[in-house]
């Protein structure tokens, strides 16, 4: 491949447009070619840098840093906000709902091993509460 | 490396060295790509700063269709567009380089490839808007999957576009690039 064909396809390679065979074509001719290769790694660079070198002013950057920094530096309203619009995982939900359940099942139980005055004074609660024989009157 | 939709997280949770990373990595290709369509570095400058807080002030970025990079060139394309439209686009028309000179005979190698260079610059100048999108898109290091998300077009049609750009520039270079 001649000089004329390898830098009309340095465009086509650069952007990864060309067949195969035209790619090492080109590949083949830029090992042997120091002119083409240097045309070819100038319009590389080129593209690659967008055609600026030049990026966007300090000041630019401080602006928007400090644009970024208001709106979303933690202040204590949002910490709260975000700590009450948290999202609860399904583990934590489930392990609360068998903490609640356990401690309807062995509550009453419970109460009765460490209290067991208030358990007999609801006990007898419960038996001043039936109705006596003596009180039934049969008609 | 950290990506960058976790580096994406932590600044909307207000860490600011995440947003230096997020900065560093793409504010110097995002500002090329603006540059390239608008008149000015002041516009260029104005557009980054609205894209990238736009971008990070969404509510909801849905990361499966792509990737933050995408989300943000998508962006930043519409508010070119948008300036264009309210600014008319004779004003944005790519006025850095005008029409390029006819190559001069008998130049040596470095003078041939600024001349190249500068030619190459004319040459995208001219492209239309749809092609030059491709080629700016494309030089800020977009794969071609990210380029078919942020243009909104099916990837075989980037593909068939991405041809007929490369051709364009190919017949335009052609004085600059005859031995």
């Amino acid at each position: 491949m001649d000089c004329s064909l390898t830098l009309g396809n340095l465009i086509g390679y650069q952007f990864a447009t060309v067949s195969d065979e035209e790619r090492q074509q080109v590949e083949a001719h830029l090992v042997e070619c120091t002119s083409c290769l240097r045309s070819y790694l100038a319009l590389k660079a080129h593209a690659d840098r967008g055609g600026d070198a030049e990026g966007p002013s300090e000041a630019a950057r401080l602006k928007l840093r400090a644009a970024v920094a208001a709106r979303f530096r933690p202040t204590p309203t949002r910490r709260v906000g975000r700590l009450l619009t948290r999202p609860v995982p399904l583990y934590q939900g489930l392990a609360v709902a068998a903490v609640v359940a356990l401690a309807a099942a062995l509550g009453p139980a419970l109460a009765r091993v460490v209290h067991p005055a208030l358990s007999a004074h609801v006990a007898e609660r419960v038996d001043t509460a039936r109705p006596s024989p003596e009180s039934i009157t049969l008609y | 490396m950290e990506s960058d939709e976790a580096l994406y997280a932590r600044v909307k949770k207000g860490d600011m060295r995440a947003f230096d990373v997020l900065y560093a990595r793409h504010a110097s290709r995002l500002f090329g790509f603006l540059r390239a369509q608008l008149p000015s570095r002041a516009d260029a400058e104005d557009v980054l700063h609205e894209a990238i807080l736009a971008t990070l002030e969404s509510a909801e970025v849905v990361f499966d269709r792509g990737s933050f990079r995408t989300w943000l060139y998508r962006i930043a394309r519409n508010l070119v567009l948008n300036r264009a439209r309210s600014k008319g686009r004779g004003e944005l028309a790519m006025v850095r380089f005008g029409a390029s000179e006819a190559p001069r005979s008998g130049a040596d190698d470095d003078v041939a490839h600024v001349e190249l260079l500068r030619a190459l610059d004319g040459a995208v100048a001219r492209l239309p808007q749809p092609l030059s999108d491709l080629y700016h898109l494309r030089t800020s290091g977009l794969t071609y999957e990210e380029m078919a998300v942020v243009l909104g077009i099916p990837l075989g049609t980037l593909k068939s576009r991405m041809n007929q750009m490369v051709n364009v520039l190919r017949e335009e270079l052609k004085p600059w690039t005859a031995p």
